[in-house]
C-alpha cells in the first residue's frame, strides 16, 4: 500500500514539475503563465460542461491506454497505438460502407468488431516479427504508425472518399446517424458503457488471470518464465493482439462516435497520449482511469488556450511532451530496460 | 585456534621475517547498515603464502578488496611495507605493488593474451602499438612465469585455468610485491588447483607475498604458510603458522561451533540416528575437511527410471558447450551427481532434459515415457522440476512479488485465461514459505528483498512439490552460506527418501561425494567416467580434466 501511494505521489509530482517547467518557458517567451494555467484549469475542469468535454477525449484515450498497459506489462513496447487506432477507424468505416441496408444495430456491432480486428492485425505483424526473429518492436510499431497514416490518407482520398467533399479535407462519407454510437459531443451511454466494459475486462485480464500474472513476470524477467515452461511466443503474440485490438476499438469508437466519419489524420496525438497515460499510471488499469481523465481534460482545454491566454492550442502538446520527458526519464531505466536486454537472450 | 581478539602483531610462525608486507589496524568496512568487516587488525609477513578463510559473508572478499584499494574502509588503516595506503585508491595500492586477481575474471574475452597483458597496465595509454610488437613484448614474460598461452590467443579461447594463469601473469607484469587472489580455486579442477599452488609456491620463492582467499580446509592446508580466519566480519584467529593448525581446529574456527566429537557421532550411528549423523558429516564436508561416504547408498534393487538420456547430442551453443552421445539413467530414490569442470556440458545437459534446446540426436525419457518431442511445460506436467543455474535470472524474477514467483509454476499448468484468486495464491505462498522456513517480510515484497539462502528456499518450495518426480539441481548451493547449504542438502535427502530422482550438478566435489549415490563426470560434453562410492578423488579429478584413470 505504501509503495502504491509512493507511486501515485511520484506521478503527481512529475506532472506538477512538467507544468511548472512549461509555465516557466511560456513566461520567458512573453506569455502569462498564470493565464495559461487558468485557461487549462478552466477549460479542463471548471467551465460548464467541462466533464462532458473531458470524457469525449478521455474515453478513447483510456481504451487505447489499456492496450498499452497490456503490452508493456508483458515487456513488449508496442508504441504503434496510433497506427492500430487508425486501422480500427478504417475497419469501422469499411464495415459501414460495405454493409448498406443492414439493420443499423448490426452494422454498428460489425463496425466495432471489424475495427477491433483491424487494430489487432496491425499489431500482429510487428508481434510476429518480434517473436520469430527478435525484430525490435519499438522500430516496427513506430514505422507501422506512418504506414497506417498513409493508408488512412489513401483510403479517405480513394476507395472511401466522400464524393461530395469540398476537397479541403479528405474524409469518408458521414456515418448514417442510426449507426453512430454518439452525437458530435462524443458522450453517450453507448460510449461510456463500452469504455467501462473494456476497462473492466482488461482489469480482470491483468489482475485476475494466469495470463496477467505470467505476463507480468515475463515482462520483468522473460528468462525466468521460460524456465518455468512458458512459451514466450504465445504470451507475447497474445499481448500484441490484445493491445492492438483495444487501440482498434478506440479508433472505431471515434469514427462511429464524435467524429461521425473517417477523416484523414484524425486524433493525431492519440497513440502518443495513450502511451503517456499508461506510463503515468504506472501500467495500472485503475490508475489509467484517473490519468486518462486528466489528459482528456488537457485535450479539451487546448481549445480554450487561444481564447483565454492567447496561446496556440499546441501549447498543450508541450505540456504533454514535458510530462513524457519526466515520466520516461524515471520509468525507462529502472523498470523496462533490464527486461529488454534479457529478452534477447531468452528468445534465442 | 580460538578467538584471540585483536592483536597488533600476528605471525606466531613468522619470526625473523622483518617488516610486515601488509598490515592493517582496526580495519572496518560497511555497506550501508551492514558491517562487512569489523575492527580487523593483523600483519602479514613478506615472502609467504597467507591464506584467509571463512564462510560466505565472513568478510574475506571485502578484506581483499580493501587491501587492493577497491573499497574505502569506514575506519582503520592499511599499510603496505610500512607505508600507509590512502583509503580506496587503487592507483596507490598498485604503486605500492598490490595486485588483485578477482574471483570472476576481469580479462576482456575478446582480447588476445598480449593485449590483455598490455592494457592491464596503467599509465601507458596513448602510444601506438603493433600486434607483433605487443606479442613479442609479452612472450618472454609469460614464458618466464611458465604460462603456456600463445600471446596471440584470444582470452575466450583459453581454458579457465590458463585464463587464470594469464590473469596472474598480468598482475605480475608491473612491480607487484603483493598478490591477492580471491577464491582462485573455485573454478579449477583438482589438477589445475595443484598446478596453481605449485605456481604460487614458485612465486613466493621469488619474493612475492601472496594473500589467497580459500574456503576449503584441504586447500588451505596444502598451500598456506599462515592461516587467518574471519567469521562474521571479525578476525577469529591468525595469522597462525599453518604447521600448527589441524583441519579439525580450523573447521571449528571457521564455523564457530565445535564439531561434535567423533565418539558421539559413532554412538549415534550405532543407535541408528542417521539424520544427526548426517548433520555432523555435512558440517565436515561443508568446509572440505572430510568427504564422508557413509550417507551415500546405492539403491540395491532396480527401481523405476525417472529420467533417461539415450545417446543425446546437442549442437554447440554460443559458448561452445554441447552434449556428445550422453547416456544417463536416474532412478527413483537416488541422487545422481554430475561432476566436471564448469563449461563441459552441464548447461546443455539441463537444457536437453528441460527441452529448451533441440537435440541433434538421441532421446530423452521421463518416467519411462519418451518426451523428446515435448515442450518444457509438458515435461513439467510429468513431474520434471528444475532448480536452474542462475538463481537470480533463471530461478526468480527479482523485481516481481514473491507470491508471483511462487505461483508461476502452478499458473503455467492452467489455461492462460483461467481466472485466479490472488488472495488464495498469496496464502499458498505464505503456507509454503512457512513450511520451508523462508525468512521474508511480505509476499508482496519483490524477490530481490531476500538473501541468497532465502531466495533459494523460495525456489525449492516452488520446485519440490507433491507432483515432482525428477528434480534437476544445478549448482544449488553456490553462493550460499553454511546454514543454507546444509538446508539444501537436507531437502535433497528428504526428496530422495520420498522416492524422487535427483540430478545434482555441482563444481564442488566434496558436496557431490557427500550426497550422491553415483557420480558421472562430464568432460567436453561426453561422459568421461562413472563412479560409485567410495569415490576416488584422484580418479574423478583425472576424468574431469580428460586424463585416464
Amino acid at each position: 500500500m505504501r509503495a502504491r501511494l509512493a507511486a501515485v505521489g511520484r506521478a503527481v509530482a512529475f506532472v506538477a514539475l512538467a507544468l511548472v517547467l512549461c509555465g516557466a518557458i511560456f513566461e520567458v517567451a512573453g506569455f502569462s503563465a498564470p493565464d495559461m494555467f487558468a485557461a487549462i484549469l478552466d477549460g479542463a475542469f471548471l467551465s460548464d460542461g467541462a466533464l462532458a468535454h473531458d470524457l469525449r477525449w478521455a474515453c478513447p484515450l483510456f481504451v487505447s491506454a489499456t492496450g498499452v498497459v497490456i503490452a508493456f506489462r508483458c515487456g513488449y513496447f508496442n508504441v504503434g497505438t496510433q497506427g492500430q487506432f487508425y486501422l480500427g477507424g478504417i475497419g469501422a468505416a469499411v464495415a459501414v460502407a460495405g454493409l448498406p441496408g443492414w439493420p443499423p444495430l448490426l452494422v454498428t456491432v460489425a463496425a466495432l468488431l471489424l475495427g477491433t480486428l483491424f487494430g489487432a492485425l496491425w499489431a500482429f505483424w510487428p508481434g510476429w516479427l518480434r517473436i520469430r526473429s527478435g525484430t525490435d518492436e519499438v522500430i516496427t510499431t513506430l514505422m507501422g504508425n506512418f504506414i497506417a497514416g498513409l493508408l488512412l490518407v489513401w483510403v479517405t482520398s480513394g476507395p472511401l472518399k466522400d464524393p461530395s467533399g469540398s476537397g479541403q479535407v479528405t474524409a469518408s462519407r458521414p456515418v448514417p446517424l442510426p449507426i453512430r454510437i454518439s452525437s458530435d459531443t462524443g458522450v453517450s451511454p453507448a460510449i461510456l458503457g463500452l469504455t467501462v466494459a473494456v476497462g473492466a475486462l482488461v482489469w480482470v485480464l491483468v489482475n485476475r488471470t494466469a495470463f496477467g500474472v505470467l505476463g507480468g513476470l515475463a515482462g520483468r524477467n522473460p528468462v525466468m518464465v521460460t524456465w518455468q515452461g512458458a512459451r514466450l511466443s504465445r504470451l507475447g503474440l497474445g499481448a500484441f493482439l490484445l493491445s492492438g485490438a483495444t487501440a482498434g476499438l478506440a479508433g472505431a469508437m471515434e469514427v462511429l462516435g464524435p467524429d461521425g466519419r473517417l477523416v484523414s489524420g484524425f486524433s493525431p496525438a492519440e497513440g502518443f497520449t495513450a502511451v503517456l497515460i499508461a506510463l503515468v499510471a504506472n501500467l495500472s488499469v485503475t490508475g489509467s482511469v484517473i490519468v486518462a481523465l486528466f489528459f482528456g481534460g488537457l485535450a479539451s482545454a487546448s481549445l480554450y488556450l487561444p481564447v483565454i491566454a492567447g496561446l496556440p492550442s499546441a501549447a498543450i502538446d508541450m505540456v504533454n511532451a514535458a510530462i513524457a520527458l519526466f515520466i520516461t526519464s524515471r520509468a525507462w531505466p529502472s523498470r523496462f530496460r533490464p527486461a529488454r536486454f534479457r529478452l534477447r537472450r531468452a528468445s534465442r | 585456534m580460538e578467538a584471540t581478539g585483536s592483536r597488533a602483531h600476528g605471525g606466531d610462525g613468522v619470526a625473523g621475517a622483518g617488516e610486515a608486507a601488509l598490515a592493517c589496524t582496526g580495519l572496518t568496512i560497511r555497506f550501508g547498515d551492514f558491517t562487512a568487516l569489523a575492527d580487523v587488525t593483523l600483519s602479514l609477513a613478506p615472502r609467504r603464502i597467507h591464506a584467509v578463510c571463512g564462510q560466505n559473508g565472513a568478510g574475506k572478499t571485502s578484506f581483499a578488496r580493501a587491501c587492493a584499494g577497491l573499497i574505502a574502509p569506514a575506519d582503520g588503516a592499511i599499510a603496505i611495507s610500512g607505508r600507509p595506503l590512502r583509503a580506496g585508491q587503487v592507483a596507490d595500492a598498485r604503486a605500492a605493488g598490490v595486485e588483485l586477481v578477482h574471483q570472476s575474471f576481469a580479462l576482456p574475452p575478446s582480447f588476445t593474451v598480449a593485449e590483455a597483458m598490455e592494457f592491464g597496465l596503467t599509465g601507458r595509454a596513448g602510444a601506438i602499438y603493433t600486434r607483433r610488437g605487443l606479442q613479442a613484448r609479452w612472450a618472454g614474460h609469460l614464458r618466464a612465469l611458465g604460462v603456456e598461452a600463445k600471446p596471440s590467443a584470444r582470452i575466450r579461447d583459453l581454458p579457465v585455468e590458463t585464463q587464470q594463469a594469464v590473469e596472474i601473469a598480468r598482475a605480475l607484469a608491473g612491480e607487484a610485491r603483493i598478490l591477492i587472489l580471491d577464491e582462485p580455486t573455485a573454478v579449477l579442477s583438482p589438477t589445475a588447483t595443484e598446478a596453481l599452488f605449485a605456481r604460487l609456491r614458485r612465486l613466493r620463492d621469488t619474493g612475492v607475498t601472496i594473500l589467497i582467499i580459500l574456503h576449503k580446509i584441504r586447500e588451505v592446508l596444502a598451500v598456506a604458510d599462515t592461516v587467518t580466519v574471519l567469521r562474521g566480519g571479525r578476525l577469529v584467529a591468525g595469522p597462525e603458522d599453518a604447521g600448527s593448525v589441524t583441519s579439525d581446529s580450523l573447521a571449528r574456527a571457521i564455523i564457530g561451533a565445535p564439531l561434535r566429537p567423533a565418539a558421539d557421532a559413532a554412538a549415534d550411528a550405532a543407535a541408528g540416528s542417521v539424520s544427526r549423523d548426517d548433520a555432523s558429516e555435512d558440517l565436515a564436508a561443508l568446509v572440505g575437511a572430510a568427504t564422508p561416504h557413509g550417507m551415500s547408498r546405492h539403491p540395491e534393487t532396480a527401481t523405476r527410471r525417472v529420467a533417461e538420456l539415450a545417446g543425446v547430442s546437442t549442437r554447440p551453443a554460443t559458448d561452445g558447450q554441447r552434449l556428445d552421445a550422453v547416456d544417463l539413467v536416474v532412478r527413483a530414490g537416488e541422487i545422481l551427481g554430475i561432476a566436471g569442470v564448469e563449461g563441459n556440458g552441464q548447461r546443455p545437459l539441463v537444457e536437453a532434459l528441460a527441452g529448451l534446446v533441440p537435440l541433434a540426436r538421441g532421446a530423452v525419457a521421463l518416467d519411462e515415457a519418451d518426451v523428446t518431442a515435448l515442450s518444457l511445460a509438458e515435461r513439467r506436467r510429468r513431474g520434471l522440476r528444475i532448480i536452474p543455474f542462475e538463481r537470480n535470472t533463471e530461478g526468480l524474477s527479482l523485481s516481481s512479488p514473491l507470491w508471483e514467483n511462487f505461483a508461476a509454476r502452478s499458473l503455467l499448468g492452467r489455461s492462460a485465461l483461467a481466472l485466479i484468486d490472488p488472495k488464495r495464491l498469496r496464502g499458498e505462498a505464505e503456507a509454503a514459505f512457512a513450511t520451508w522456513d523462508v525468512r521474508y517480510g511480505s509476499v508482496e515484497n519483490p524477490a530481490r528483498s531476500l538473501s541468497g539462502g532465502n531466495a533459494q528456499k523460495v525456489i525449492l518450495a516452488r520446485e519440490i512439490d507433491a507432483e515432482a518426480r525428477l528434480i534437476i539441481m544445478a549448482q544449488p548451493t553456490r553462493g550460499l552460506d553454511l546454514g543454507a547449504t546444509a538446508f539444501v542438502w537436507q531437502a535433497m535427502r528428504e526428496a530422495r527418501a520420498r522416492g524422487l530422482g535427483l540430478i545434482l550438478i555441482s563444481s564442488d566435489l566434496d558436496e557431490l561425494f557427500d550426497i550422491s549415490d553415483r557420480v558421472v563426470v562430464l568432460q567436453g560434453g561426453r561422459v568421461a567416467g562413472r563412479f560409485d562410492p567410495p569415490y576416488d578423488l584422484a580418479a574423478v579429478g583425472a576424468a574431469m580434466v580428460g586424463g585416464d584413470h
